[in-house]
């Protein structure tokens, strides 16, 4: 019914930098921060979504995102979150670090075996 | 850091951390179901594949919750800084537009921190902080006990019986005091220095800082210097360690060094000598007994008769004092046994080491922390009654506050913020104050108070201070507050505008302003007491006449000092020379100095009377004189002659006795010719009384004279003497020729603690001075500040009831009466305050009973002086304001709201 899935562990840090992304178009409440990382890695990410929740917490506590409690659509009491100005810092610091992290991989990856002449 | 700052934000309120975790996690599991049975799930199957994506619940909440509240103490802490330091930021607004206020303030509570701050410093420097030995708690010093004296040291016989045979100790070690001559290396020095048991460091628990200390049973001849010592002569070089040095003559090896904050001071019965410590060790070589002052070279085991050590030991575990007493008791019973004819009726006693080394400074000091405390106290009546005049200017402030919303709580807190940030303010002055006291403190304290140099401002201290400082802002601050926050929460906003105090306010602040009386009187007859004491005590005559006398120690070494006739001839060469000195009147010698020195005793019998119990024999200042000692002390022979060489160790043994000795040795009768004897039975030595001396008081004026006899150098003499010369003019312009004079005869001769007698006697009442010019100052600020206390309730009052003032001036009354009105209204609070204050000193004063001199604790010329004295002082204060009340323009005063 549905393609094989790998549940990866994600290092803490990622998955700090992924909810900082997720939050970076707008207020989001958890269940749609887990679902947009769901969707925007094609699945190919799956977290075990309650570990999503002390991340936010932690990310709140140090200043970079902000909750708020409002009502749903449906009337329900969420929770929803918004990135902080210090919040938005430290994604482009995250976002660059990764590119820098990501490209040095790849040249390691792609590079072609030489022997030394 | 913080987020959502304007914006309302019920999560983190403190308020229900759980639930609203709880709440979180079950809308993402609820909001998953939904949207998987949307997809056409049932719903339990809907649950559980929400549920298996979530992962373990439980341990999701506790993370988060272990967050949120993380988040939330931060959050308060955050919010209850903001809030002091608005509170703070508006109270030194407040201050800053009534400078006047904040200046009397300030320097009020800076005079009662700042004297509590120095008097604490010392206070710990001295008795609270522990005295520098191991587990000093467990130290004790062992005394005999008599009917003489509660304290007489012990015999070399009784040490050794403590030693060895105690239940109680771990260790117990004997103590002699001994000049040492220091030669080699520098100019000869006589030292003070102390001959110890070799487990006498070992008992006090102290290491040396370099080196070692002893060896137990040392036999060589060791020495442990002080650190003072090691650094002035030896240039603190630790070499030292292991070299020889010369002392007393003979070479010792130098074993370590003390720490530097080691302290040990003559150890004497009478607690509070004014003798320096030891600067130098030296162990006991015979069977751990220290040597006497004579160094005799010989066993002195078996001796009962000669008391001249002390001893401190170190309780074993678990055993308290009182079984040591018991112990010691026992001990004491079972020797009187043994020894019936040396030791019957003698007892032995223990103490601790608190009680030996300061508890004779005890009382004193706390004396002046109580005087302090006073003086705080007064301050903080002073600024309470001045914040109670000033929050009934603030009414309408306060009640504009409460209109907008503050609660009474939050008024409360906003003042008692102001009252703590005066108080703080005043402890930053107060500290400098403290600083410069304490100087001046530790120059004039007295000598024998030991520590009291290293007082200083240290954490503790300042710690103290700053806690000293918020209590006092809380309690000057409170009363006021809460009546400031009731009155502005009883008025409206339109009758807050009048500034009118209420009647409970005026009550409140007169009820401060006689208390401030009350407790300045308390001090004023304290101090003035002592003043009274000391002036009877600077009355008192000695009975040596110390002007223009110029007195010094010399200690003979080498071949001089081992046999007595060499001893004496020196003497005799020594004093014709200084005798021949231009500007010299007399030189005379004696082997203690009075006032300034050691003191000599011995037990005596009178022949032909009843010889009493053994250890009940009378005892009397024993002194060895050169002949014109006493002429030139200044003393009289009142009856027959004075001392001359041909009294030699082949005539017969003479003594002069002075009148006290005289009046109860032969009461009524002429001593002339009267024999007595001192020493015990096999050394016994009978003296034949030749002359009849003026008494002196030998301890100092505080002390009456005791009995005493004189004996010459001829028959008896020692290897040390001070020497006294009377000069015609100013005595220390003499020191280099006698200096020179000496050095002549002999150049390895040490002359030491060279002093004219005026400064002697000058330090004998180091502590009464100390006590009653400190108690005098405290009273001096006491008074100035219920002074202001009086003045400002006074200027208050005038301002409040100028509108009624300038009525009955309408109405006719006369300048005068309006005078005589507001001056009796003050000196009726300050007779109330005087009344209330004696009451209290008749109280009080008995504390003090012990350092009053021929005073009596409500002697009533003191009294009633500084009594006048503040009433006077009552009366300028209230006469300023009363005389400003008579000039009020009636027009003006009419118009007053």
């Amino acid at each position: 019914m549905k393609p094989p899935k790998t549940t990866i562990d994600l290092m803490q840090g990622t998955l700090s930098a992924l909810v900082l992304k997720a939050l970076s178009c707008g207020p989001l409440h958890g269940y749609a921060v887990a679902r947009w990382i769901e969707q925007v890695s094609g699945e190919g990410l799956l977290v075990e979504e309650g570990s999503l929740y002390p991340t936010l917490h932690r990310l709140e506590e140090r200043g970079w995102i902000r909750s708020e409690w409002q009502r749903s659509a449906t009337n329900r009491r969420v929770k929803t979150y918004s990135l902080t100005a210090e919040g938005e810092r430290q994604l482009r610091a995250e976002l660059a670090q990764w590119g820098r992290f990501s490209s040095a991989v790849s040249r390691v990856l792609r590079s072609r075996r030489t022997r030394p002449a | 850091v913080s987020a959502g700052t304007g914006r309302p934000d019920r999560s983190f309120g403190g308020r229900d951390i759980p639930r609203d975790v709880e709440d979180e996690l079950a809308s993402h599991l609820e909001m998953h179901e939904d949207e998987l049975r949307a997809r056409g799930l049932a719903p339990d199957a809907a649950r559980r594949a929400a549920l298996a994506r979530f992962g373990d619940v439980a341990r999701v909440r506790e993370a988060c919750r272990i967050i949120d509240e993380r988040i939330a103490r931060r959050r308060t802490r955050a919010s209850m800084l903001t809030m002091v330091r608005q509170d703070v930021t508006f109270a030194i607004r407040t201050f800053r537009r009534s400078p006047g206020f904040s200046l009397v303030a300030v320097l009020a509570l800076a005079l009662g921190i700042g004297a509590n701050t120095a008097i604490f410093s010392v206070v710990h420097a001295v008795v609270l902080r522990p005295l520098p030995y191991g587990s000093p708690d467990r130290l004790v010093f062992v005394w005999t006990t008599s009917s003489r004296a509660p304290r007489e040291p012990l015999t070399p016989g009784r040490l050794l019986d403590v030693r060895t045979r105690n239940r109680s100790f771990s260790g117990a070690a004997g103590i002699s005091h001994v000049p040492l001559n220091l030669t080699g290396d520098g100019a000869p020095e006589r030292l003070p220095g102390s001959s110890v048991s070799s487990d006498f460091f070992e008992v006090l628990g102290v290491e040396a800082a370099v080196g070692r200390t002893f060896d137990r049973g040392e036999a060589g001849r060791a020495v442990v210097l002080s650190h003072g010592l090691w650094t002035r002569r030896f240039g603190a070089d630790p070499a030292i360690v292991g070299r020889t040095i010369t002392i007393n003559g003979l070479p010792h090896e130098v074993r370590g060094v003390t720490p530097r904050d080691f302290v040990w001071p003559s150890i004497t019965a009478r607690p509070g000598g004014t003798f320096a410590g030891p600067e130098l060790w030296v162990a006991a070589r015979i069977k751990e007994i220290p040597s006497p002052p004579i160094d005799l070279d010989e066993d002195l085991s078996t001796r009962r008769q000669s008391q001249y050590l002390r001893l401190v030991a170190r309780l074993k575990d678990g055993v308290t004092i009182e079984q040591a007493r018991s112990d010691m008791e026992a001990l004491a019973a079972r020797l009187a046994e043994i020894h019936p004819d040396t030791d019957a009726n003698q007892g032995l006693t223990v103490i601790t080491a608190q009680e030996q080394l300061v508890g004779h400074v005890t009382l004193p000091l706390m004396v002046l922390a109580g005087a302090v405390i006073f003086v705080l106290a007064i301050a903080c009546a002073n600024v309470a009654s001045l914040l109670l005049g000033r929050a009934t200017a603030r009414r309408r402030e306060l009640a504009v506050r409460l209109a907008l919303g503050a609660g009474r709580r939050r008024i409360v807190r906003q003042l008692l913020t102001e009252s703590i940030v005066l108080s703080l303010a005043a402890a930053a002055a107060g500290t400098g104050l403290a600083w410069w006291a304490i100087g001046a403190l530790t120059a004039l304290a007295p000598m024998d108070v030991l520590r009291a140099d290293q007082a200083r401002l240290d954490t503790t201290v300042l710690a103290f201070t700053a806690a000293l400082a918020v209590a006092t802002g809380v309690i000057f601050g409170l009363a006021p507050a809460i009546q400031a926050a009731r009155a502005a929460v009883g008025d409206g906003l339109n009758e807050a505008g009048r500034a009118s105090d209420g009647p409970r306010g005026s009550r409140t602040r007169a009820g401060l302003v006689v208390a401030q009386v009350a407790a300045a009187l308390v001090l004023l007859v304290g101090a003035g007491l002592l003043l009274e004491s000391f002036v009877a005590l600077q009355r008192t005559s000695t009975g040596i006449d110390t002007r223009n006398l110029l007195a010094f120690d010399v200690f003979l070494s080498g071949s001089r000092a081992e046999y007595q006739r060499l001893q004496t001839e020196f003497y005799d060469r020594m004093l014709e020379r200084l005798a021949a000195l231009p500007g010299v009147v007399h030189a005379g010698a004696a082997v203690t100095l009075p006032i300034g020195g050691d003191d000599f005793g011995a037990s005596y019998i009178i022949d032909g009377k009843p010889a009493p119990e053994s250890g009940q024999e009378p005892r009397a200042g024993l002194q060895i004189v050169s002949p014109r000692y006493f002429r030139t002390m200044g003393m009289r022979i009142l009856r027959g002659r004075d001392i001359r060489p041909s009294d030699t160790r082949e005539a017969p043994q003479v003594a002069l006795v002075n009148e006290s000795f005289a009046r109860i040795g032969w009461p009524g009768e002429d001593p002339i010719g009267r024999r007595f004897a001192i020493g015990g039975a096999p050394n016994r030595v009978w003296l034949t009384v030749v002359g009849v001396v003026s008494d002196i008081r030998h301890f100092g004026p505080a002390e009456p004279p005791r009995p005493e006899f004189y004996r010459p150098y001829y028959q008896s003499s020692f290897p040390f003497m001070a020497v006294v010369v009377r000069t015609a003019d100013d005595p220390l312009a003499l020191v280099p020729s006698v200096r020179a004079a000496v050095l002549e005869l002999d150049p390895a001769l040490p002359i030491s603690n060279v002093s004219t007698m005026e400064a002697h006697l000058y330090r004998s009442k180091a502590e009464p001075r100390f006590l009653s010019i400190l108690l005098g100052g405290f009273a001096l600020v006491a008074l100035t500040l219920a002074a202001i206390g009086i003045y400002g309730m006074m200027a208050f009052a005038v301002t409040q009831r100028t509108r009624e003032i300038g009525i009955r001036v309408a109405l006719g009354a006369r300048r005068e009466d309006i005078l005589g009105m507001v001056l009796r209204s003050g000196l009726s609070l300050a007779a109330a305050g005087a009344a209330a204050g004696l009451i209290c000193a008749a109280l009080l004063t008995r504390v003090l009973r012990a350092q009053l001199f021929e005073t009596s604790v409500l002697e009533p010329t003191p009294v009633a002086a500084v009594t006048l004295l503040l009433l006077g002082v009552a009366a300028i204060a209230a006469a300023v304001p009363a005389w400003r009340a008579s000039r009020v323009d009636v027009v003006r005063a009419l118009r007053w709201d």
